[in-house]
């Protein structure tokens, strides 16, 4: 018998010419939870697909408790007890929460028909111990992500799963859900469940893990125990080089408000919304995820617009009735989901960076291609993109260059406000740098900044001043960052209905 | 969602019962037992090509070969109907079957397994079955003479005043809402029709499934084409043109979302009586037959907005459960 449940040594899998792994190694115990880290493109992604058998190595051997196995697909690997919980929830919206779970694996009565009754009553036994609001009964589609989540959970352990992948789940999670997940992850491993915990964020590791181990270029790095290794060295680890500081010292210098919001209400979202964002600055837009965020600015941005309230700029009231107007007017929006909203993965990366500005190549009706072109290379240069081939689609990258190349794409356009809606979700340490580099960057031209941010540690690190929200409200403003806590800011996030009693 | 789609059963339930008002006003002397037989008689192989038609959208593909695989096997089995007089008559139900579902054994292999577009693909195969029933025809034409009794009697014998051939189109209905609601391989078909990538993870073989429900559209299309010859007495390559353009319309009719994922039997089955009943009471209304294909188009174009704002008002109030309310 074997001290580790699953081991893989020296896997290579390439793609096409593409090393996406080249000789890891990774070792899994029984009844543990192990951080898998690295950046974005480092080939966690790869890995995950080669241990369910979506992918199979070109060389290299795995070993389950000791033996040598190989799966030809995902139905081998669920044979042996491994699953998968895939960043993006991978869920059928229409169909009820008994369905997700069993769909694949049906239940039946002796006549072959469905049993609903014993699917029902499993999906709530699987359900209970993970949760006690969900209704089974439900279409999946109205759950939040987190709820989506642990019905993914359900759906593993009614497969019997030994071994637990997670692969990012707390990247859209508010705190008090990731506090959820952990303890259920905690309740799994006591249940001797192995798990693999593929994240970004220090917190979780610390939180979960007993060891971590860390993948850089495809390549293995090592495996430490998470009470033997620093943050810093984590880091280096991670990105090959030491990162002085997580955050990039602000230099902008902060101007005349340009974006003024007044009492905006819009039925079912937000209510009395007020603030203001000044040129130069980044002001932050904090609070749980559902808090109303993301439904402002787009108010802001045209995409719907508010019922009650006054938007002005630069001192002058303006009605966006679309993002067209609202561009024209220069806001720009990064939108938080980019993999749907912010790129067009069927046009070459250069012209998603340039999609905004196209215009500008225009020559007597003909678009200049080279001056498009070499626009895009600049603009890629000074974002640090790390692609082989501009005229890829933007699906050939990693998360993190995915979100630079939106980046660009609002650098190419000339904008006065910018919204960027949860700039760095799911990138990583690297690549989060230097978005926070750019931020700065743009902040010193004069743009203004609203940054929607669930991450603390980001909101204090990088905004000049932090406006909280709660249900819709405004329920705090700090402007001496340096002096606010993270506790001070939960506080504000979980304030009941602001003092208007 | 499950309330709101009833509701739409109910709107069209409603539809159905003010069309019947209409056609009661405007031809009284029709509106008789006989003629609603009659009604359902001559529109039961639209309500079958839309059952089977039905299955393909659910996935998210569509065979616009139906007609053409109905001409094909009808005119296949009229032939070696003709041509074997001393077989009995089931033998060829069972035929048309089977040769259908070869037809849709080829649609599926070419969608499922080699990833064909179903649109391209059928209509290429709509081609060749179209093609094929001329070469297996001749370019010849079957009537009534030509037909045997023991061929006709499995579609036009009365059972309880009811013609066999509306028998069973009740219960292949029947039969196939209980497969697409209580059977596993029946709600894999929303499965992959909802989402294939969410489907691969849990295990569900896209291919397989795209593969079946096209067998189970080609077995009932083979079926209605020898069931089609057996009612009209009647065989010649061209017959059904267009057939499934109605077939369609019905299932858009029912609530069958055309991206697939979406849609129930029951509504399929009322899109199928409401498109009887316009059919056949316009073509009794003298000086109106002639707008019988355009009644028929505006009829999808109104279906098709309604599927839109049942679906909008649907993610609303999702969007209200799961969102911060205030």
């Amino acid at each position: 018998m074997s001290d580790y449940i699953l081991e893989l040594k020296d896997v290579v899998k390439t793609f096409g010419g593409v090393r996406a792994l080249n000789g890891v190694h990774f070792q899994l115990k029984k009844g543990e939870i192990h951080a898998l880290m690295g950046e974005n493109g480092a080939g966690k992604s790869t890995f995950i697909k080669v241990i369910t058998g979506v992918h199979q190595p070109d060389s290299g051997t795995m070993l389950l408790e000791g033996e040598k196995i190989t799966f030809r697909n995902t139905a081998d690997s669920a044979k042996v007890g491994i699953a998968a919980i895939y960043q993006h929830v991978t869920s059928f919206p229409d169909l009820t929460v008994t369905e997700n779970i069993f769909m694949g694996q049906e239940i039946k009565n002796k006549f072959g028909f469905y049993d609903w009754k014993v699917m029902r009553q499993r999906a709530k036994e699987l359900i209970e111990p993970l949760s006690k609001e969900i209704d089974v009964n439900k279409p999946m589609g109205t759950l939040s992500v987190a709820a989506q989540q642990l019905v993914e959970i359900a759906k593993a352990l009614s497969r019997d799963a030994r071994i637990l992948i997670m692969d990012e789940p707390t990247a859209s999670l508010t705190r008090n859900e990731c506090l959820q997940l952990y303890r259920i992850a905690k309740e799994l491993r006591d249940k001797g469940v192995s798990i693999i915990f593929i994240t970004h964020r220090f917190e979780d590791m610390y939180e979960l893990a007993t060891r971590v181990t860390v993948f850089r270029d495809s390549t293995y790095v090592g495996t430490w125990g998470v009470d033997g290794i620093t943050n810093s060295d984590l880091v280096k680890a991670m990105v090959g080089r030491e990162l002085t500081a997580m955050y990039p010292e602000k230099t902008a210098k902060i101007g005349d408000v340009v974006l003024e919001v007044d009492n905006i209400s819009k039925e079912g979202y937000f209510k009395n919304v007020s603030f203001n964002v000044r040129r130069g600055e980044i002001l932050a837009l904090t609070g749980l995820v559902g808090a109303g965020r993301t439904e402002v600015c787009q108010n802001i941005y045209g995409i719907m617009t508010p019922d009650t309230g006054s938007i002005r700029l630069e001192g002058k009231e303006v009605h966006i009735k679309s993002p067209i107007d609202a561009l024209k007017l220069g806001i720009g929006l990064l939108p938080e989901n980019r993999q749907t909203q912010g790129l067009v993965n069927e046009l070459p990366i250069y012209q998603n960076v340039s999609s905004a500005t196209m215009k500008q190549f225009v020559k007597a009706g003909q678009l200049d291609v080279d001056a498009e072109m070499s626009n895009a290379i600049a603009l890629c240069k000074k974002i640090q993109l790390k692609a082989n081939d501009i005229t890829a689609p933007p699906s050939s990258l990693s998360g993190g260059n995915q979100q630079k190349v939106v980046v660009a794409k609002m650098l190419s356009s000339e904008q006065k406000v910018l919204i960027m809606d949860e700039p760095t979700k799911g990138i990583d340490v690297g690549a989060k740098y230097s978005i926070y580099e750019i931020m700065n960057d743009l902040a010193c031209k004069g743009y203004a900044i609203i940054m929607v941010s669930s991450e603390m540690p980001e909101v204090l690190g990088v905004a000049d001043r932090i406006v909280v929200m709660k249900s819709g409200r405004v329920t705090a403003e700090f402007t001496d960052v340096a002096g606010t806590s993270q506790e001070m800011i939960l506080e504000a996030s979980l304030k009941e209905k602001g003092g208007e009693k | 969602m499950k309330n709101l789609l009833k509701s739409r059963n109910t709107g069209l339930v409603l539809v159905l019962i003010i069309l019947l008002i209409v056609a009661r006003v405007v031809t009284p002397g029709m509106f008789t037992v006989g003629s609603m037989i009659s009604m359902l008689q001559n529109n039961t192989v639209y309500a079958l090509l839309a059952v089977g038609e039905m299955m393909v959208i659910l996935t998210g593909g569509i065979d616009i070969s139906i007609a053409s695989q109905l001409a094909f096997v009808g005119i296949t089995t009229t032939v070696l109907s003709t041509a074997n007089p001393g077989v009995p008559g089931i033998v060829w139900v069972l035929v048309g079957i089977l040769l259908g579902a070869v037809c849709g054994m080829i649609n599926g292999a070419l969608v499922g397994y080699l990833h064909m577009v179903p649109m391209i693909c059928t209509l290429g195969t709509m081609y060749i079955f179209r093609g094929l029933a001329f070469v297996v025809s001749g370019g010849q034409w079957w009537f009534a003479a030509d037909y045997l009794d023991s061929y006709r009697f499995w579609a036009i014998t009365k059972i309880a005043g009811i013609p066999l051939l509306v028998w069973f189109t009740i219960i292949i209905m029947i039969l196939a809402g209980l497969f697409l609601g209580y059977t596993a391989p029946g709600r894999r078909i929303y499965a992959i029709g909802t989402s294939r990538e969410s489907s691969a993870v849990a295990g569900v073989k896209e291919p397989a499934v795209t593969f079946y429900a096209f067998v189970i559209c080609g077995a009932l299309s083979g079926f209605s084409g020898m069931m089609y010859t057996a009612n009209y007495a009647i065989g010649y390559y061209g017959m059904a043109e267009s057939f499934e353009m109605t077939a369609i319309a019905i299932c858009v009719l029912g609530g069958v979302s055309i991206t697939g994922g979406k849609g129930r039997m029951d509504g399929v089955a009322i899109g199928a009586l409401i498109m009887a009943v316009v059919v056949y009471f316009i073509s009794m209304i003298p000086g109106m037959s002639v707008w019988q294909k355009a009644l028929q188009g505006g009829i999808i174009i109104v279906a098709v907005a309604i599927n839109y704002f049942t679906e909008r008002s649907a993610e609303k109030q999702a969007l209200k459960e799961r969102g911060a309310l205030i």
